[in-house]
């Protein structure tokens, strides 16, 4: 779609004019709207800050003020106290970062296959990847299971890593990425200089993926995060991820919400963090692949 | 070799660089972790640490909720100094009813002394042979008889220590009967709800003549309260096989209950543990309920600053059990000897007392009801209630175990969907004909 | 409850993709593959024949291998923890299977025509459908207005577009908590509102179609920002020229978006439609958590039929029917998926100039 070499000129030109077109199309519509998106966005986590910050006489009295009690710092340290919070958050660190990590490198040699090499069985494995995505999970716990415990990992972090870095949609969606965002010419004229597979790959498809890879890694390690049921199953409570350590807040025949909704509060901090610093990474990328042409 | 450089700029070395060393870095220490929490875990569930080298033998042990057992395990392990405990603890009963049954399943995985409801038990009764028998000297005699006779399966095998359990009597707001004219005190109100439904369910027009608040939660508690006392509600005892859209009494039961709750009103229809409910505590939604032991936290949390809560110590149809478990050893545990030991203390009337203490799981060992600590304790928000006394009482007034065997949940299911429906404003027979229907496609 | 986690409901992450209808096929770019071995360029660089033969079968070799081992890491770890689960549900849809008791009996088909003369998995696939398209129309239409409007010169823009993934980072538990708590029948906040203005309390809990209402709402809430961040990603592909010459010739913001933007990304449509459907017919949490019992209402309301599975294999403890249960729904998933592939990529080729 585009020629595989710029000349400086037409290239700054047209980030000029890019950058001129987006800053003079900012309208009062879009801030209007994204005010309207960022208030029901973040009305969830204010709503649980709310309540973590109260004690639990005051939530049941006054269920729908929206102003924070005085507890927030408190009731964290009970939460802290309470589970495992330091070895689950090491837990989650080291789980959520290895599945990103282990998703976007799989997806992306699987993609740039699928996407620009030919080879025999290419559509039919393509779509048999898309296929699996289509069965229930839900019964697939008991035979997983199984798999666990024949490979001697119940307990062990391991068991939660591998299903998850087994993603159809890391390799659909790096597929369909670098279908688009990596010329044929691009690869043809590594081809013609000699290069391995490898080489290409290494030199000229991870590059041009940046984008959809960050994005996908974020996607992950989020999702990876906040995951609870199969960790839950195969874990034990000694090694536990965050959400499962979180739920033992919930052991009770009454619940302290205002622990629970603390505890939710502070699962999603390191998240937001990661945000603030994978975000300008993110945008930048995101900007970056869109000049081309 | 340069064109291909100065086409994408940014500099694409280096966070290539940053991801390999992070991944380097994170794999290392995972396998270090892993290893670590791996082994240990697996450890405990597979080969077995210790025992016949000499060493401390390690026992999982898993429960829910609350069992109390906190400060318990280590004053066990100071005395038995070759066990050693990992709790491992679910939050709610739903959870670690999947958790139970999936490891089951799966034939591995399962804690030395898995807790189980006495809602779940039944299931596992079918399955008896998959649990050690825990029948010993030691325990003959420890439990009520309803207790222990629903742990043991048709050969005699008792295959689950009881823990606590669930006596049930009447909690009702004392505030709200002064309001309409009628006794509040404990002793009178227990005798205007009689010893019946029906007499209960008299006490209950009587109140709605003189007050707008409902009278009980909803019918599907009531009913649950009801059909307990049924010796086979749903199954055959003798092959397992449903009876339940055939039994007149359960009929009857829904037939009654639903008189009560729908056509005289009584019911505030709101469905426990959901969130209505939950609210309703703050704003008057019921003036009273069936309550075992330990819904008396559960209210105490609810309807904090609401003054007026009392416990009646009577239960219409004599005696009501709601809840309470068992302490089982799966025979997928490497380590049932010791397995059995910690069960046995953990469930010995004084630890169950001091659990008691702790969380209000109330005891269903014999000695322990007697107990002077037990009898003694009141709760103060209850109006200085001596529930100790009161659920002991009720306790033994319990008389029987109804059978329920491997269907009885769904069929219960059932059940309480029907009766949620009605509230919502399906006829009666209509309802009661799906959960017919529901109850023939099981088999 | 979900077993893998990166990429579930409703809607997965794609790249930006203009041209090609948007379904697998890569192939779209037809390159004429690789650049042979033995073009004039490669040949100059191998001086002597002998190691150019060497070289030649090694690169062909690299050609003709490279790809299987490109895609096999995805496969191997597939093969490890994907597939087993897959034949071992097909197994035991295909027996009389307890939970805890174990395999039974070779029934051949018979759990899958028992689960179709079950009214309760007609009722499971109508509301399925419906939660499904009250949650995904809404969601692609809003992910696309918000992409819009963050795609617009704006001043921090880093904010805005990971403001829009707040609600990705609540765990799920606490969404449902809160949402519950919204649509609670007699006291929720929802409810509450609408009685300020006049309205009469709704039955979130009793009535099908409001019970559906509430739960699309609670998948909207936490997969809207996530395709709009998606789709933002195929409109910062799309090339500026094409708007400067849209603002050379005058077209207003409105224009622009229908006449160059949305057509640009029609292929990213049709690639968020088709996974949101695979995801969306799927659904479990957001039913699940909705009331305290987990089943899908009194009167199976809003039971899904990823939760009539689950009740049919954990409740009810038979596995073989759940299992006949996930493999039908497997079927209507790829149905579905090829339908709308179908459609939209006839719409997509005619809209193409």
């Amino acid at each position: 779609m585009t020629a595989p070499t710029l000349t400086p000129a037409p290239a700054v030109r047209a980030r000029r004019s890019a950058r001129l077109v987006r800053r003079t199309q900012a309208s009062r519509t879009a801030y209007v709207v994204l005010v309207v998106v960022l208030l029901a966005s973040a009305f969830p986590l204010w709503w649980s800050y709310v309540i973590g910050s109260k004690d639990s006489a005051a939530i049941v009295q006054d269920p729908y003020s929206l102003v924070p009690g005085g507890h927030f710092l408190q009731n964290a340290s009970t939460v802290i106290t309470t589970i495992p919070f330091w070895k689950a958050l090491g837990n989650s660190i080291l789980v959520s970062t290895t599945v990103a990590l282990l998703v976007v490198l799989f997806s992306a040699m699987a993609g740039f296959a699928f996407a620009k090499l030919r080879f025999r069985g290419r559509n039919g494995l393509l779509v048999f990847v898309i296929a699996t995505m289509a069965v229930p999970t839900q019964l697939g716990i008991v035979p997983l299971f199984i798999v666990m415990s024949k490979l001697g990992w119940i307990g062990s972090l391991w068991a939660v890593i591998l299903p998850s870095a087994v993603s159809a949609f890391g390799v659909f969606w790096m597929t369909q990425y670098l279908s688009e965002a990596l010329p044929d010419e691009l690869i043809e004229a590594a081809r013609v200089d000699g290069a391995s597979t490898l080489r290409t790959f290494w030199s000229v498809a991870l590059p041009a993926a940046r984008p959809g890879a960050a994005m996908l890694g974020l996607f992950t390690f989020i999702a990876t995060w906040t995951n609870f049921f199969w960790p839950f199953i195969i874990l034990d409570p000694g090694n536990p991820t965050l959400p499962v350590a979180l739920q033992q807040l919930q052991a009770a025949y009454f619940v302290d919400y205002s622990l629970v909704l603390n505890g939710v509060v502070l699962m999603a901090l390191p998240l937001i963090v990661l945000f603030v610093f994978a975000g300008k990474q993110l945008v930048s990328g995101i900007m970056q692949g869109a000049v081309k042409g | 070799m340069t064109s291909r450089s100065s086409r994408t700029g940014a500099p694409r070395t280096r966070p290539r660089h940053v991801v390999l060393s992070t991944a380097a870095v994170a794999l290392l220490a995972l396998s270090a972790c892993s290893s670590g929490g791996g082994t240990g875990g697996s450890a405990t569930q597979a080969a077995g640490t210790g025992g016949a080298a000499g060493g401390p033998v390690t026992v999982t042990l898993a429960t829910f909720n609350q069992f109390g057992y906190e400060e318990l395990i280590p004053e066990f392990e100071k005395t038995h100094p070759n066990i050693k405990v990992k709790h491992k603890k679910a939050a709610t009963s739903n959870e670690a009813r999947d958790n139970f049954f999936t490891r089951l399943s799966a034939g591995s995985g399962m804690a030395d002394v898995e807790a189980v409801e006495v809602d779940w038990l039944p299931e596992m009764l079918q399955y008896s042979d998959k649990f050690t028998d825990l029948n010993s000297p030691d325990v003959q005699g420890r439990w009520l008889d309803w207790k222990a006779k629903a742990a043991t399966d048709a050969d005699g095998h008792l295959i689950g220590y009881g823990t606590d359990s669930g006596p049930e009597a009447i909690c009702y707001r004392s505030d709200l009967f002064k309001k309409a004219g009628l006794p509040s005190d404990r002793d009178s109100v227990a005798k205007l709800f009689g010893t019946t439904w029906e007499s209960y369910f008299e006490a209950g027009k009587q109140f709605k003549a003189k007050s707008k608040v409902p009278f009980f939660d909803s019918i599907g508690a009531t009913y649950q309260g009801m059909v307990n006392q049924l010796p086979a509600a749903y199954e055959n005892p003798g092959d397992d096989s449903i009876t339940a859209t055939d039994n007149a009494q359960v009929k009857k039961v829904y037939d009654q209950v639903v008189q009560a709750g729908i056509t005289d009103g009584l019911s505030a229809k709101l469905q426990q543990w959901g969130d209505d409910w939950t609210a309703s505590f703050q704003k008057d939604g019921f003036a009273t309920m069936l309550c075992p032991g330990w819904m008396v936290g559960v209210i105490e949390g609810n309807a904090k600053g609401v003054k007026g809560w009392d416990v009646a110590n009577t239960f219409p149809g004599g005696g009501g059990n709601w809840g309470g478990s068992y302490l089982t050893v799966p025979k997928q545990s490497q380590h049932p000897k010791e397995a059995q030991e910690l069960a046995d203390w953990l469930t010995a009337p004084e630890q169950q007392v001091k659990a008691f203490k702790k969380v209000g799981a109330f005891p269903s060992q014999k000695q322990a009801l007697e107990s002077q600590d037990l009898l003694s304790f009141k709760v103060a928000s209850f109006n200085d209630a001596p529930t100790g006394q009161i659920f002991a009482d009720r306790a033994k007034a319990v008389t029987m175990t109804p059978y329920k065997g491997s269907h009885y949940f769904a069929i219960n299911d059932a059940m309480q969907q029907a009766l949620t429906r009605v509230e919502q404003g399906t006829s009666p027979q209509e309802s009661w004909d799906k959960w017919v229907s529901d109850v023939k496609a099981l088999g | 409850m979900t077993v893998q986690s990166p990429a579930q409901p409703p809607a997965q992450p794609a790249g930006p993709d203009p041209s090609t209808p948007g379904m697998p096929s890569p192939a779209a770019h037809g390159s004429a593959g690789t650049a042979p071995a033995a073009s004039p360029a490669f040949a100059r660089r191998t001086p002597l024949a002998p190691r150019s033969g060497w070289r030649r079968r090694l690169t062909r070799l690299d050609e003709k291998g490279a790809p299987y081992a490109y895609v096999s890491p995805f496969f191997i770890l597939f093969g490890i923890v994907g597939l087993f689960p897959l034949l071992y549900t097909a197994w035991v849809s295909l027996h009389r299977w307890s939970l805890i008791g174990g395999q039974g009996a070779f029934v051949g088909l018979k759990n899958y025509t028992d689960v179709l003369a079950q009214p309760y998995f007609w009722n499971a696939l109508k509301n399925t459908l419906s939660i499904f398209l009250l949650s995904s129309v809404p969601q692609v239409i809003a992910a696309l207005l918000i992409a819009a409007a963050l795609d617009s010169g704006l001043r921090a823009r880093t904010f805005w577009r990971m403001a829009v993934l707040l609600p990705y980072v609540v765990a799920p538990v606490a969404v449902a908590l809160i949402f519950s708590d919204l649509f609670g029948d007699r006291f929720g906040l929802v409810n509450h509102l609408l009685g300020l203005v006049g309205v009469d309390p709704i039955s979130w809990h009793k009535e099908v179609i409001p019970s559906h209402v509430a739960i699309a709402t609670m998948v909207n809430f936490r997969w809207t920002g996530y395709n709009a961040l998606i789709f933002l990603a195929a409109m910062q592909a799309i090339p500026r020229d094409y708007y400067e010459a849209a603002m050379i010739d005058g077209a207003g913001r409105i224009r622009t978006f229908f006449s160059i933007t949305v057509p640009q990304l029609r292929a990213t449509i049709v690639f968020v439609v088709i996974t949101s459907t695979i995801g969306g017919l799927q659904i479990f949490d957001e039913p699940r958590m909705f009331d305290q019992y987990g089943l899908g209402g009194a009167d199976r309301q809003w039971q899904t039929l990823t939760l009539y599975l689950y009740q049919l294999g954990w409740t009810q403890k038979n596995f073989g029917r759940a299992a006949a249960v996930a493999w039908m729904l497997f079927l209507i998933v790829v149905l579905f998926a090829v339908v709308n592939f179908l459609v939209t990529r006839r719409i997509a080729s005619k809209g193409s100039r």
